[in-house]
């Protein structure tokens, strides 16, 4: 094996395990009722992450 | 005040009679409101009180519900329901209600430092679909959902604004007729005020139906919070020829009065500045206006509050009226059974004066000071539309008609789901020609190995498959949210509303199934809406029936592959085939563990409104956001994690095909093939299904990375639906045909629901229920596929 087909391996194995982190930990998450507001952190939908509006 | 009608002997005196009994097109005149509870209180909230003018407008298709128009707004009710309100001729002399306006009495609250806890709150409350989620998003920019239908909000959201320098936050309240303890949101918002006590309330009213909406202004009124009120629709008041002397109506309420028509943020500006200008001066002691209720009542008020002076005078009011969370509170105080005996004394005396019960009695004097405000204020244009002479009744009359309304329901429907088959094919070309491309290119320059399998197999398969539907939801989220902002929904509501009541549902359980064609998880939150706990259990557990958006690409894709005519009437075969099950479960649910009364319903039909290009391009950007969200984060790692499972272990010599069924993945699926062999399924399309626990979507996903490894390694890449089209069995066969392919549709549709619906049901109903659901939804898709599956292939 050379090489290169093992870094390739270390890096999507990487990927591979980071992705199931992240599953998980939404899984979890989603369980214990947080859901996703859609503003990208991940929280629930009171997390207030919006800018706020100058007047 | 009240002349000739005993209330008590209902129906048998012969100048009264009940309202179900009127033809259409009659106006009669309220006399009494008969019963007790929670939908007594409602319809007197409403503006069904002593001396209103009703007119009944149209019996719904299936002859129930009735229409009814009362204070300017569109009333639903069922014969039943009506059967409750006697009536007598709209002409005859009985009751004036402005002999009840004895304007105004003075209070002086103490000033407070806004921002003694350094964050100043304002709260928007007002009646269901007046404009407050509108104002809300107008004014932090969030993207909450709005919908020419009451209801849409069931909890509280915020948000924030600056203003001055000065950080404000603010506070989004579900819409509430009144501040009772009758149903959750007039409760949710009461416990918000009294809890949180904001520096300011904001209440929105319907400038084009002030009687019905400052009724509820009434009550805020006797909190001494700063009010200020927004007059929304404002526009639709002036196109109308009504004239309104805000100065005059500011004066009497003791409150700001701003025009606003929220949806084009007219006004927003001067809303939150007259808001900004009522919280600097509640700093000094000031005098609030309250409802004068005369003498009697008055000095009612005086005697009590003196025994109970930490409680406001909406709290007094409320110990009078009998209210028991009201005497809680009171309970809490040293002289509680003081409190309680006088309040009981006082009741009796006023209830005697006014020969009437006390709920009543407060009813008809707030509405009475509306009425006479209005009278002093408001200059009514003599040729206003209203009614039957409003524009768009008749093509209201067209869409409810006994015979067309359903037809054209479902024509509508079919349309919309034609048009996001036909349209949606061209992006949906381009975008799959893109990913093929791309695909095409990165095997081309990377080097054979497991990170180009990753990326190509992995990724490129799975977010790919899904991706490429995303211009149908668009398209399908546009037409939803077209037939929503015109108030059609609500329409079909009323058409249908006699078979939910048939099936055993609630009236209200419509705006969750409504909801739910969305996203199931606020669909269960809508059904808190419902005061009855049967009536909910029996929501929460149908609603997951309901087709929800992330299902659809699973549709698409198999809809597209095999079947060559009629796409759009198949799609729609699908959504109501999840309606018919919902109802049957309904039936089932209501009629076994569940079974209750059937609870009374009032529905508010919202005016026809013009739906904008601007609010469905922001309903449908906002879904498509929201839909490329979840392919770059849960979507991406689940094909991830689908693609590792179905690539290790690694074995020498095994083609493509023997590598696969020989994984993790395969081994997985292998396992359970045997119990969805008899719906026709293979072990790829029972592993999709199981990881689309995680999100619908995933079964497309997953699809798309397990054909992704059948191709052979010569072969340039073909598209998930082509895959789907050639993939064969070991003896030859396709495993895919129209029958397979509805088969899986059913099934997809019908088993559980995801993890995020799965939490949302266990929040509302508890474990116990989710276990059930799983169980019962999964045997319900089983049973549902096989027979279909059996049958078919056997016809």
């Amino acid at each position: 094996m050379s090489t290169y087909s093992i870094m390739e391996t270390i890096v999507v194995l990487g990927i591979v395990a980071v992705a199931l982190v992240y599953v998980l930990r939404r899984v979890i998450k989603t369980s214990r009722g947080k859901g996703d507001c859609g503003c990208g952190c991940g929280k629930d939908c009171q997390c207030n992450h919006k800018p706020v509006k100058k007047y | 005040m009240i002349k000739d009608i005993d209330k008590n002997k209902g129906n048998d005196n012969d100048i009264t009679r009940l309202l179900d009994n009127e033809p259409v097109g009659n106006t009669v005149q309220v006399v009494h409101v008969m019963g007790d509870g929670a939908f007594r209180q409602r319809l007197l909230e409403m503006g069904f009180v002593r001396g209103a003018q009703v007119t009944v407008l149209k019996n719904a298709p299936l002859l129930d519900p009735v229409e009814y128009m009362i204070m300017g707004s569109h009333i639903s009710l069922r014969h039943s329901e009506a059967a409750q309100v006697e009536v007598t001729d709209k002409d005859a002399e009985f009751c004036d209600m402005e002999d009840a306006f004895n304007g105004v009495v003075e209070t002086q609250v103490a000033g407070v430092d806004p921002m003694a806890d350094n964050v100043l709150r304002v709260v928007l409350v007002g009646n269901p679909n007046c404009g407050k989620t509108s104002l809300f998003n107008n004014v932090t920019g969030a993207k909450e959902k709005v919908g020419n239908y009451g209801g849409v909000t069931v909890d509280s959201k915020e948000g924030w604004f600056s203003m001055g320098g000065r950080k404000v936050q603010l506070v989004d309240l579900p819409g509430t007729y009144s501040l009772t303890e009758y149903s959750p949101e007039e409760m949710y918002v009461r416990t918000y005020i009294r809890d949180n006590r904001p520096d300011a309330i904001l209440n929105i009213v319907d400038a084009g139906n002030l009687e019905r909406n400052l009724y509820l202004t009434t009550q805020i009124m006797d909190m001494n919070i700063p009010m200020v009120v927004a007059l929304n629709m404002w526009d639709e008041l002036e196109k109308s020829g009504d004239k309104l002397d805000i100065e005059m109506m500011s004066r009497l309420l003791g409150a700001r009065m701003v025009p606003l028509t929220a949806y084009n943020g007219h006004g927003v500006k001067e809303v939150l500045q007259a808001t900004m200008d009522a919280i600097d001066e509640s700093e000094q002691d000031t005098r609030h206006h309250n409802v004068n209720y005369g003498t009697l009542i008055e000095d009612s008020l005086k005697e009590l509050g003196a025994l109970c002076p930490d409680l406001d005078r909406y709290t007094v009011l409320k110990i009078i009226e009998n209210d028991q969370h009201a005497i809680e509170l009171a309970s809490r105080q040293e002289n509680a059974a003081q409190v309680q005996d006088t309040a009981a004394r006082m009741r009796q005396h006023i209830e005697r004066d006014y020969n009437d019960d006390i709920v009543s009695i407060i009813t008809d004097l707030k509405y009475g000071f509306v009425r006479g405000a209005l009278a002093e204020a408001l200059t009514p244009n003599p040729n206003r539309a209203t009614g039957v002479t409003k524009p768009g009744y008749s093509l209201d009359r067209l869409l409810t008609n006994r015979w067309l309304a359903l037809p054209i329901l479902l024509v509508l429907m079919w349309l919309m789901f034609e048009a996001t088959f036909t349209l949606g094919a061209y992006p949906q070309d381009w975008i799959e020609s893109g990913i093929e491309w791309i695909g095409n290119w990165i095997g081309h320059v990377m080097p054979d190995g497991i990170l180009k399998d990753l990326i190509v197999d992995g990724i490129i398969g799975g977010v790919g498959g899904v991706l490429v539907f995303l211009p149908q939801i668009l398209i399908l989220f546009f037409c939803i949210s077209l037939l929503e902002d015109s108030g059609y929904m609500a329409r079909a509501a009323f058409i249908v509303d006699r078979i939910m009541h048939r099936v055993g549902l609630h009236g209200k359980s419509f705006i969750p199934y409504l909801i739910g064609f969305g996203c199931g998880v606020p669909a269960i939150m809508a059904t808190r809406t419902l005061e009855n706990r049967r009536d909910r259990l029996v929501t929460i557990l149908t609603v997951p029936f309901m087709s929800c958006s992330a299902r659809l690409p699973a549709y698409l894709l198999l809809v597209a592959a095999f079947f060559t005519a009629y796409q759009g009437l198949i799609l729609m075969s699908i959504y109501l085939v999840g309606i018919l099950v919902a109802a049957l479960t309904a039936i089932l649910l209501s009629k076994t563990v569940l079974k209750h009364d059937k609870t009374q319903f009032v529905m508010e039909l919202p005016p026809y409104r013009r739906p904008t290009a601007r609010n469905a391009t922001i309903h449908m950007w906002s879904k498509g956001k929201q839909y490329l969200q979840k392919m770059a984060t849960i979507i991406l790692a689940a094909s991830i994690i689908v693609w590792a499972l179905g690539y290790f272990p690694r074995h020498e010599g095994q083609t493509p095909q023997e590598q696969i069924e020989n994984s993790f993945m395969g081994q997985m699926g292998k396992a359970i093939e045997p119990l969805v062999e008899p719906l026709g399924f293979n072990w790829q399309m029972g592993v999709s299904v199981l990881t689309g626990a995680a999100a619908k979507e995933i079964v497309v996903s997953t699809m798309g990375v397990l054909y992704t490894g059948e191709t052979d390694a010569n072969e340039e890449s073909t598209s998930l639906k082509q895959k789907l089209q050639s993939a064969t069995k070991p003896n030859g066969e396709h495993v895919f045909n129209p029958i397979v392919a509805y088969s899986f549709m059913l099934f997809i549709l019908l088993y559980f629901p995801c993890i995020a619906a799965l939490a949302a049901i266990k929040r509302e109903a508890g474990w116990k229920w989710v276990a059930f659901e799983v169980i019962y939804t999964t045997g319900v898709a089983w049973v549902v596929s096989f027979l279909f599956y059996q049958i078919a292939t056997r016809l």
